[in-house]
């Protein structure tokens, strides 16, 4: 590549500036309001420092309404989902690479098809089957519905990622006298460390974030995930804005550490998984 | 490495499975627990009254319990639907009665209001129960509610020169506070136009106080153009929000929470509104205790209603306890929770027999209000489609007119063939 | 005798792959089939009868519907073509930065991170018309001279919900651009550089023909996701003012939850589904003929 020159770097420094504060300046808001006592959150003109700032608003939320629990049931319905779509679209990718070489266009284009159904359409037939099968106010209700919305793309990340390990290795497997099972679980998992990782972070992310369907499928508060108590604290009669922001920023904030830590799998695992296969 | 993961993969499953069973198992272990959803126990000020209310109720009936479900304003409906299509809706709950009952989600309330003495059931007027009522039979107990009234900002009106002891009495009058009640960067007051049935609530005051009428009497055709009263008022109270009138900006985005908001920073002086959202401004800006006074809406014609929202209690269809439900009915509707709600969260009784309360009279807006219920007609108006047609059609017409003024008279006559096909089609 | 093996394979490729087939099956097509008859329904509350196409013929002949659909396809449109362009330039950005290369991608993932319905309550409160940060700074900036009320009138309510979902939707698109850039074969740069290709021509010739088929899928992907989403919209606006925000998801959420006409919403989200249906169909059609000739070449 051309030498970078002086001037060039600069200009491209100022846009990707540029380009950061429009990114991030709502994080400073809600940072920046979360910490405000409530008499200044409408102070106007609005105050981009204050004298006043406080931890108030996060242990007014944390103490007076249950985000404690409802982090912890985010957490398992987040890690739940995971777990039962990183394991179901492993199976299916590796199948699809290792036992239908010239491909399954029907099953993907059926995956592909589940992804295009509009949420609110199935929201009243889904409850109908929850109810029906006693999961309502369960995490499985949750779980095999976040489970849906990820696995075609799982899947579809996997497929690449399983393609572009060698056959050989299988092959070589074989002849030693493993199993199809076990080379699945002995060889290709280990192999494909980082494209699960990656499809993982994918998965944890949807089932994190879901709002409407954990609002229908669960009644009882001590089953509510994060974005439906956050949701419960804007009322048409009273926003403590505040409050609110210090609720969102708990549930932002594990996230972005977690996906900060990871983040290098994930350029990695689509380069080898999506944009290769 | 991998190792690491499979161990994550499988705690992450077994703390799946090992809480859907707990789950399970706590719920078989129960005795009776009745599920009670209304959308008002997310509002703060409400909050330690019920949590009062259902420890006392447990204490008073051991074996049944009562399960709040919290659930955002703007979600409550969908939560209830959801659940009631497939017959799992919470026992206890406070919806829009007419459309839940007309759609099957509701269970006729005669039998048990039949069977309670004389006593307990002259503490509801006939007019108040009517409103809880669809076709002749009872779907609801009237527990709360709010009546609309215009409420000052003293500090506000006297700086303006204007005098608090006669506040404007019409439409006029109203207009002359209004101008001088008007700045740079504040107003009089601020029209409502946002995406909920609030902007439908006080349209129709002002419709009404004009002399006009939205619907005709049995609710099959709609008058908002065709009744030239009612085309007036609504010019006149939309104009408020013209380049140069007396309105705050933004009104299609301004609903109760803006309005209250404007009216707690003090950028607005007056707000057409029931007497719970003093307790809403006050808790936002406790300076303004004290400072705000009200009176009934400025009105064009002698005895203009105004209107009275009633919120019911009812039993859902599918609820497999209906006796335990009413107890506990029963129980909220007493003359002491009545009270406490009134004094703590401003929300106004719907029992004749407390009108003499100390802690009522005691209170003189609240006194106030209580009198300006006389005149009202209570809300939401009984149609089936009424939930769609007040958040919907209605609000769009506003909208429309808000972004479009010339073309009011053509907006609201279209609004009129819509809303009375809609009146029409059930 | 060499059948047999053969067979056994399969079954063994079945058997990986029944469980997921069978989980979408009974978590996706049930409630789906449940839906579609739910679109032949008259249904009001509990009581319902079957009427045939009668919804879909209502729903046609309602103009909301075709406002609802040019309304998506604005709103697609818009989102998605500035989804993939920001997030190619984002990732082009990035990969000619040489520090801090880490710290940036992480920076510009984070609306990704938040979800729609709580980042869309964030920028309510920044949209603010009377107290908001975004009036406080453009009118300081110059830029308007008294408080804008951005959702109030249907043409900045309608940029407000793309720019919000462009907001949250670039990272995604970079992500995967970042991730194609690092297949671009470094020699065909060197290449490139040797015949005193400029910057532009280095992206044509090289960068471009490399990312070509990653842009296809990412925006393939993309619009699946665009045309059904519901969440910023339904936060932000609801649908209003007047109706302009009302593209078809938050029309069939009102059709069914307001409006309580569960026959017609289903026959509302049964077209869409068609569409997207057919989107996609002709996307791949077109893009198939396109790598083909590409391969043929």
């Amino acid at each position: 590549m051309t030498p970078p020159s002086a001037l060039r770097t600069v200009v491209l420094w100022a846009v990707a500036l540029v380009a950061l504060a429009v990114t991030l300046f709502p994080f400073y808001w809600m940072l920046n309001t979360s910490l405000k006592p409530a008499t200044e959150v409408f102070a106007s003109p609005p105050t981009f420092v204050s004298a006043h700032w406080s931890l108030d608003a996060y242990r007014t939320v944390l103490t007076d309404r249950p985000v404690g629990r409802y982090f912890v049931n985010s957490l398992v319905v987040a890690l739940g989902t995971t777990a039962l779509s990183v394991l179901l679209a492993a199976l299916a990718a590796y199948g699809l690479t290792r036992f239908f070489p010239r491909g399954a266009t029907p099953f993907v284009l059926f995956l592909l098809f589940t992804k295009m159904l509009p949420e609110t359409l199935l929201i009243i037939p889904y409850f109908r089957l929850m109810s029906d099968l006693g999961l309502l106010n369960t995490y499985w209700a949750l779980v095999l519905a976040y489970s849906s919305f990820a696995l075609p793309f799982s899947v579809w990340m996997l497929v690449g990622f399983f393609r572009g390990i060698p056959r050989e290795i299988d092959e070589a497997a074989t002849i030693d006298g493993a199993g199809a099972w076990t080379t699945f679980v002995r060889v290709i998992l280990p192999l494909a460390r980082p494209g699960l990782v990656a499809v993982a972070l994918f998965t944890f992310l949807i089932a994190w974030n879901s709002y409407v369907w954990a609002l229908v499928l669960t009644t009882d508060a001590s089953m509510y995930v994060l974005s439906v108590g956050i949701a419960n604290m804007v009322g048409e009669y009273r926003v403590q804005w505040n409050e609110l922001m210090a609720a969102a920023v708990i549930a932002a904030l594990p996230v972005m550490v977690l996906y900060a830590l990871l983040e290098r799998h994930l350029v990695s695992a689509i380069t080898a998984g999506a944009v290769k296969g | 490495m991998n190792v690491r993961i499979a161990g994550a993969t499988r705690l992450a499953l077994s703390l799946a499975v090992a809480a859907a069973l707990c789950s399970g198992a706590a719920r078989a272990a129960d005795p009776i627990v009745l599920q009670w959803q209304t959308a008002n126990l997310t509002e703060s000020q409400y909050e330690p009254i019920w949590k009062k209310t259902i420890a006392e109720f447990e204490a008073a009936n051991p074996g049944i319990k009562v399960e709040p479900v919290l659930v955002a304003r703007k979600d409550h409906w969908t939560k209830f639907v959801a659940a009631a299509q497939a017959k799992q809706a919470p026992c206890i709950v406070s919806v829009d009665l007419t459309t839940a009952a007309y759609n099957g989600y509701l269970l006729s309330l005669d039998k048990f209001w039949n069977a309670e003495p004389a006593s307990f059931r002259s503490a509801w007027n006939p007019d108040i129960l009517t409103a809880a009522k669809w076709k002749g039979q009872l779907y609801g107990l009237p527990i709360w509610g709010g009546t609309y009234g215009e409420i000052y900002n003293r500090d506000l009106v006297v700086k303006a020169g204007l005098d608090p002891a006669h506040p404007p009495k019409n439409f006029d009058e109203y207009i002359a506070w209004g101008r001088k009640l008007t700045g740079d960067d504040h107003w009089a007051m601020a029209v409502l136009g946002g995406k909920t049935d609030t902007t439908t609530r006080v349209l129709l005051t002002w419709i009404w106080a004009n002399g006009g009428e939205a619907f005709n009497a049995d609710m099959t055709e709609a008058t908002f153009a065709k009744n030239p009263k009612s085309l007036a008022a609504i010019k006149t109270y939309l104009g408020f929000a013209r380049k140069g009138g007396i309105a705050a900006p933004a009104p299609t985005t301004t609903n109760y929470l803006e309005q209250t908001n404007l009216f707690a920073q003090q950028k607005i002086a007056t707000m057409r509104n029931a007497y719970w959202s003093v307790a809403k401004v006050v808790g936002d800006n406790p300076a303004l205790k004290g400072k705000l006074f009200a009176t009934s809406n400025p009105a064009n014609v002698p005895d203009a209603p105004t209107l009275a929202t009633v919120t019911a209690s009812s039993i859902s269809a599918s609820c497999k306890y209906p006796e335990a439900a009413w107890k506990f009915i029963k129980f909220d509707a007493d003359r002491k929770w009545s009270i406490e709600r009134a004094v703590v969260a401003n929300w106004m009784p719907m029992r004749n027999d407390i009108a003499d309360a100390p802690e009522i009279k005691a209170d003189p807006m609240l006194a106030q209000f209580v009198a300006m219920g006389a005149h009202a007609r209570s809300y939401p108006l009984p149609h089936p489609a009424w939930a769609e047609i007040a958040a919907n059609d209605i609000v769009d017409a506003v909208q429309k007119a808000l972004l479009d003024p010339d073309k009011t008279d053509q907006i609201f006559r279209e609004l009129d063939a819509k809303v009375t096909k809609k009146l029409n089609d059930i | 005798m060499d059948l047999a093996p053969r067979q056994r394979q399969r079954l063994t490729g079945y058997l990986f792959v029944a469980p997921v087939a069978l989980f979408l099956a009974a978590v996706v097509i049930v409630p789906l089939g449940s839906a579609v008859w739910t679109s032949l329904l008259r249904v009001r509350g509990l009581r319902s009868s079957f009427v045939g196409v009668a919804n879909y013929a209502t729903v046609l002949a309602d103009e909301t519907f075709w406002h609802g659909l040019a309304r998506s396809a604005a709103f697609t449109a818009s989102s998605v073509l500035l989804h993939v362009a920001l997030g190619l330039a984002l990732a082009l950005l990035l990969a000619e930065l040489r520090t801090a290369r880490t710290a940036l991608r992480i920076a510009f993932l984070t609306p990704w991170m938040v979800a729609p319905a709580v980042g869309a309550t964030v920028w309510l409160w920044l949209l603010e018309p009377q107290f908001g940060v975004v009036n406080y700074l453009a009118q300081s900036a110059g830029l308007i001279g008294s408080p804008k009320a951005w959702l109030g009138e249907p043409l900045s309510a309608f940029a407000s919900v793309v720019a919000v979902d462009v907001w949250r939707g670039v990272p995604f698109v970079m992500l995967l651009m970042l991730a194609g850039l690092q297949t671009v074969p470094q020699e065909q740069y060197e290449a490139a550089a040797l015949d005193g290709a400029n910057a532009w021509q280095r992206f044509r010739y090289v960068t471009w023909p490399n990312l070509r088929y990653l842009v296809v899928v990412a925006t393939t992907l993309d619009v699946i996701n665009t045309v059904r989403h519901y969440d910023i919209i339904g936060v932000m606006t609801g649908g209003g003012p007047a109706s302009a925000t009302e593209v078809l998801p938050v029309l069939l959420y009102n059709t069914a939850f307001r409006g309580n006409r569960f026959g017609e919403a289903a026959a509302i989200g049964v077209l869409l589904l068609a569409i997207v249906l057919a989107l996609v169909v002709v996307y791949i059609r077109i893009t198939r003929i396109d790598r083909d000739a590409g391969d043929a070449r």
